[in-house]
């Protein structure tokens, strides 16, 4: 055992200098370093989103030299569990990109923290409908970002070949089955169906019932619609599927949120249903065809669609620096120079001297998506408050309980009175 | 690992047995074949790393139309300004801590349970067991807390630490049976020479064990670096990101994703484990040879 | 529950005339070589799991302090909630497909590679590899497309005349492909089974030779026998990971547990009400209910071990 000696001292140095290159790695975040100010900042996006961020934030950090950032960013559900982690932990970054669906939730725990108190931080140029969206309980704990609406995305090269009038402004539910069951018979489409099956879509339902004059919420955090209107909305669902107008059940399982793994994408249909940014990602697989049309409205011509925000941003109510983080997030909505950087990749501006400033300098799809939302200037009604806490989950429930229809293990008013079931207990939570 | 100067290759147990060209012949015939139905999906992972964007999910065929070189020239890009050396760097960082942690002080802890006696040895036996079957996402936020008041967020001591104190009881029990398949004379050899407990460890035991030491420290080293939701729960910094993390960037629901990087970097980020595989797999062969078993 | 199952080790022969100081010393010995892990095991597994104890009796939304609310989340769970008993469903099936068939493909592999010479490196390598991957988003869309409609196993299987059509959109075959996945990547019980049967001295196969043994009845009474607690360990544990399953029916339904809730295993339906309905005291019920199934299923095995696991230090030598 003598030749031990040297290789125990290996395995220890080997120790200690992990040891070393670990710790060093972590010394940041206090932000006590040399008197300046560090803040944690994340999103969920896509790499050139976190190209143009990273841009804009070295700008802030230039001009606030005292003021470090910190970024991070991931896929859209991972950063939800990754966020709902960090919350339950007592560790919300300084900054942080929220969705519409979240705020509720995480101003009513106490984890967002009340903007409104926060002079640093502009709101007057902020679209003021898409403002209210941001209030809970009276107080501004979350302020938007972007707009989006949804929108009919289809590619409109097979659709003329198919010889079916394009959509219109004014089109119908009626008017756009009409057009699926058209599609779906057409030659033209070789086999392609009409549409992605809406019923799975509890965004898709939110714009129907809306057409229909209601709503997914009341003002006070109740169910805005019954059994009886989901089953209707189901029920219409399940015939068009079985007449082929919208693809089958197992065309609808495979979507995972990406519109790479949508029907369309998946060049199984002619058209889907998507928010109207997120439709880019269909321009490299349907080409030169792609189109944007309207979302349907009701028979009286009542628009479902609105003007949504696609993210907030919002501070964490633990942060050591309130005022810098909201300086921050001043300086991400309303510095003309960052809006030159960051263009739409979140999406159309919510304030509307940005969105002026970027609109013409847009390129790409990005052009299509904001002369897409210039047609609605104006003729929409303002989006509903952020829905209550309890309807995370019911989006996903939603689907849950349509595959059980489009599976036919379920009717669709079984259906429809499970997921009012579960809609209430989440809501009364 | 000290004992054995041997190096005589010997040839592996049962290997003894002659066996006619032809049976042998067949042997490799079947092998190949359920080979090639298994490396299928493998070259469908590679073939789809040079698909373009529109065939990446739409095609259902294995060869791309026309190989897309770009996937790869994205991915080496890195991501958010983060090169590929340095996703590179803190994947191996991690996953070699890990490997020196599970190895260590999950052959302490099984020579214990394997080899020694001590007051409640049953019941901790059976807790570590029973530590295996928790389902982890349970205990996913406390284990948050506890490293966030310990202040290893955003390090990678969320990751190491815990291999360091023999946590994964999968490879405790693994080496424990090991160990106990050791024949006990060795030990009693070890004793009647005057050896200690941490003697007969570390000269007669430890080296014996070295195939499951090796199998540890494989997995270990795989496990740890496709590890997705620990990393992705722990780490901040982007500088800090892991390849495995660096993956998933490339997808996102909200806006258009990038699946052929995505596949590119899967297979760059496959070459580091396979080449650890390759550097390790062949101690597995070397087993009990001249262990001292055989006289 | 499993404490008074689970047979620890066997100890030291009793100590015959052995002298107290020497057997306090030897119990000494044995908390330094434990103590890190009584160290990981009391502070980063204990203490969670007395926490996620603790919050199965509660209503805790991951944001706001938990409620205590007794038993209800475990009524809810066997009265109420009939996603929770498809999942138990879901999960049985997938255990009774996937372990016998993973364990017997990376047992068979494992033998013929023990009596292979040429090329041994080879192909341990190449029947590893699948196992490299994990269970990554880019093995997910590689397994979607193939066992899509249309995709290679559809076209093959029609080219032979069976139509069963894409298996990922199939309630009754979805979970199939899911166990397959896992079955592919047999490379883990594969490896220890190899390094297990290294661990056979050769010359009970020589004197087998020399007495006339069969292959088989080699393979009977000396290797099963000799790679019992080999066998025994990886049965445990791949029994023990396939009831807790979850990245590969995660991949392949894209985190959905579809299509209509066929491939919804126990821990995808657990992580669904805690991560995404932020249900965590429902959640950890679920994990706790687990735990208890499972020690129940390991303890059973660890009874029925006695019959057949064979330890070289119970008897002398050899092992007929």
């Amino acid at each position: 055992m003598r030749g031990n000696g040297t290789r125990t001292s290996l395995a220890l140095a080997l120790v200690l200098t992990l040891g070393g290159t670990l710790t060093g790695c972590g010394g940041d975040g206090g932000g006590g370093s040399g008197g300046k100010v560090s803040l944690r900042f994340t999103w969920w996006g896509n790499p050139d989103r976190a190209a143009r961020t990273d841009k804009a934030v070295e700008l802030f950090e230039q001009r606030h030299p005292d003021i470090d950032i910190a970024t991070s960013f991931a896929g859209f559900d991972t950063y939800k569990a990754k966020l709902a982690t960090q919350a339950a932990g007592g560790d919300a970054p300084d900054v942080m990109q929220l969705d519409y669906r979240q705020i509720n939730q995480y101003a009513t725990s106490g984890i967002l923290l009340d903007l409104g108190e926060h002079p640093q931080l502009r709101t007057s140029e902020i679209d003021k409908g898409l403002l209210a969206t941001g209030v809970v309980d009276g107080k501004q704990y979350a302020l938007p970002v972007a707009r989006g609406t949804e929108t009919v995305v289809y590619d409109a090269a097979l659709w003329r070949k198919a010889g079916v009038p394009e959509p219109t402004l004014t089109w119908t539910w009626d008017d756009w089955a009409d057009a699926m069951r058209r599609l779906s018979a057409s030659k033209a489409t070789r086999g392609r169906v009409g549409s992605t099956d809406l019923g799975q879509s509890e965004d898709v339902f939110e714009i129907w019932l809306r057409s229909r004059g209601k709503a997914l919420y009341t003002k006070d955090e109740k169910l805005g619609f019954t059994a009886d209107d989901l089953t209707r909305y189901w029920e219409w669902c399940t015939k068009l599927r079985k007449e082929g107008a919208v693809v089958p059940a197992e065309q609808t399982t495979q979507m995972d949120g990406t519109v790479e793994n949508t029907p369309l994408g998946r060049l199984k249909s002619v058209s889907d249903f998507n928010w109207d940014a997120p439709s880019s990602g269909f321009a490299p697989i349907v080409g030169e065809g792609l189109k944007l049309a309207p979302m349907p409205v009701g028979e009286d011509g009542t628009p479902g669609q609105y003007f949504k925000p696609s993210m907030f941003f919002g501070a964490s109510a633990k942060t050591a620096h309130p005022k810098q983080a909201a300086q921050f997030i001043d300086f991400l909505l309303n510095d003309k120079e960052a809006g030159a950087i960051l263009g739409a990749t979140r999406g159309i501006p919510a304030n509307d001297a940005m969105r002026q400033d970027v609109l013409p300098k847009l390129e790409g799809f990005d052009q299509v998506v904001s002369t897409y939302q210039k047609q609605f200037e104006g003729k929409l009604k303002d989006p509903p408050p952020a829905p209550p806490k309890g309807d995370a989950s019911l989006q996903s429930t939603f689907s849950r309980d349509y595959d059980q229809v489009s599976y036919e293990r379920m009717s669709p008013r079984e259906a429809a009175e499970n997921y009012i079931t579960e809609a209430k207990a989440e809501l009364r939570r | 690992m000290t004992t054995a100067p041997s190096t005589t290759p010997i040839t592996a147990p049962g290997a003894a047995r002659k066996r006619p060209a032809p049976a042998r012949i067949t042997l490799h015939i079947c092998l190949i074949a359920v080979l090639l139905v298994m490396l299928y999906p493998l070259a469908w992972l590679v073939a789809t790393s040079f698909k373009p964007a529109d065939e990446v999910i739409a095609s259902l065929r294995l060869l791309p139309s026309h190989f897309a070189w770009g996937n790869y020239s994205t991915a080496l890009d890195g991501v958010n300004e983060v090169g590929v050396g340095r996703l590179l760097w803190n994947s191996l960082l991690i996953a070699c801590g890990a490997v020196l942690g599970n190895v260590i002080s999950c052959s302490l802890a099984a020579y214990a349970f394997a080899r020694l006696r001590f007051r409640m040895r049953g019941p901790l036996f059976a807790f570590m067991i029973a530590t295996i079957m928790l389902p982890h996402h349970a205990i996913l936020i406390p284990q948050y807390i506890i490293f966030n008041q310990l202040g290893m967020v955003n390090t990678y001591w969320p990751m190491i630490l815990p291999k360091f104190l023999a946590t994964d009881a999968f490879f405790v029990f693994l080496i424990v049976q090991f160990m106990r398949g050791l024949p006990r004379e060795l030990e009693e050899a070890a004793r009647i020479d005057g050896c200690g407990p941490f003697r007969s460890f570390f000269s007669v035991i430890l080296p014996l064990t070295r195939p499951a030491l090796i199998t540890t420290a494989i997995f270990t080293f795989i496990w740890t670096w496709n590890d997705f939701f620990t990393q992705l729960i722990y780490l901040f910094e982007p500088e800090k990101f892991t390849l495995t993390l660096a993956l998933r960037s490339f997808v996102d629901a909200s806006s258009q994703s990038a699946f052929g990087p995505m596949f590119a970097m899967s297979v760059f980020a496959l070459l580091p484990i396979v080449l650890f595989f390759l550097a390790f797999q062949r101690f597995l062969v070397e087993g009990m040879a001249g262990s001292g078993l055989k006289g | 529950m499993t404490a008074t199952a689970t047979r620890p080790p066997d100890a030291a022969p009793p100590a015959t005339g052995g002298k107290r100081a020497r057997k306090r010393e030897r119990q000494g010995a044995a908390w330094v070589f434990l103590s890190p892990w009584v160290i990981g095991a009391t502070v980063l597994t204990l203490l969670p799991m007395a926490v996620s104890l603790y919050l199965s009796f509660t209503d805790y939304n991951m944001f706001d302090a938990p409620r205590w609310i007794g038993f209800r989340n475990y009524t809810q769970m066997f009265t109420e909630d009939p996603r929770y008993w498809r999942s138990v469903t879901t999960t049985l099936t997938y255990v009774v497909i996937a372990v016998p068939l993973q364990l017997a493909l990376a047992l068979a592999v494992a033998i013929a590679l023990k009596s292979v010479k040429r090329g041994k490196g080879f192909y341990r390598s190449a029947f590893y590899a699948p196992s490299l991957l994990g269970a990554s988003m880019s093995i997910a869309l590689v397994w979607r497309a193939i066992f899509n409609d249309g995709g290679s196993v559809d076209n093959l299987l029609s080219g032979m005349g069976i139509d069963i059509g894409g298996w990922i959109n199939k309630p009754g075959w979805a979970i199939l492909s899911v166990a397959l996945l896992t079955i592919w990547q047999f490379g883990a019980p594969m490896v220890i089974f190899l390094a297990g049967l290294q661990q056979i001295p050769a010359e009970l196969y020589e004197a087998a030779a020399v007495d006339g043994a069969s292959w088989w009845r080699q393979f009977r009474s000396i290797t099963i026998p000799m790679l019992s607690p080999v066998l025994f360990f990886n049965l445990v544990l791949q029994m023990i990971q396939a009831f807790q399953v979850f990245t590969p029916a995660f991949a392949v339904s894209a985190g959905k547990g579809g299509p209509a809730d066929s491939t919804l295993v126990y821990t995808l339906y657990l992580y669904d009400r805690g991560f995404t309905a932020s249900h965590m005291g429902y959640a950890s019920a679920m994990a706790w209910v687990l735990l208890l199934a499972i020690g129940l299923v390991t303890a059973v095995l660890f009874r029925t071990s006695r019959a057949w696991v064979f330890y070289a230090n119970d008897t002398n030598e050899g092992g007929r």
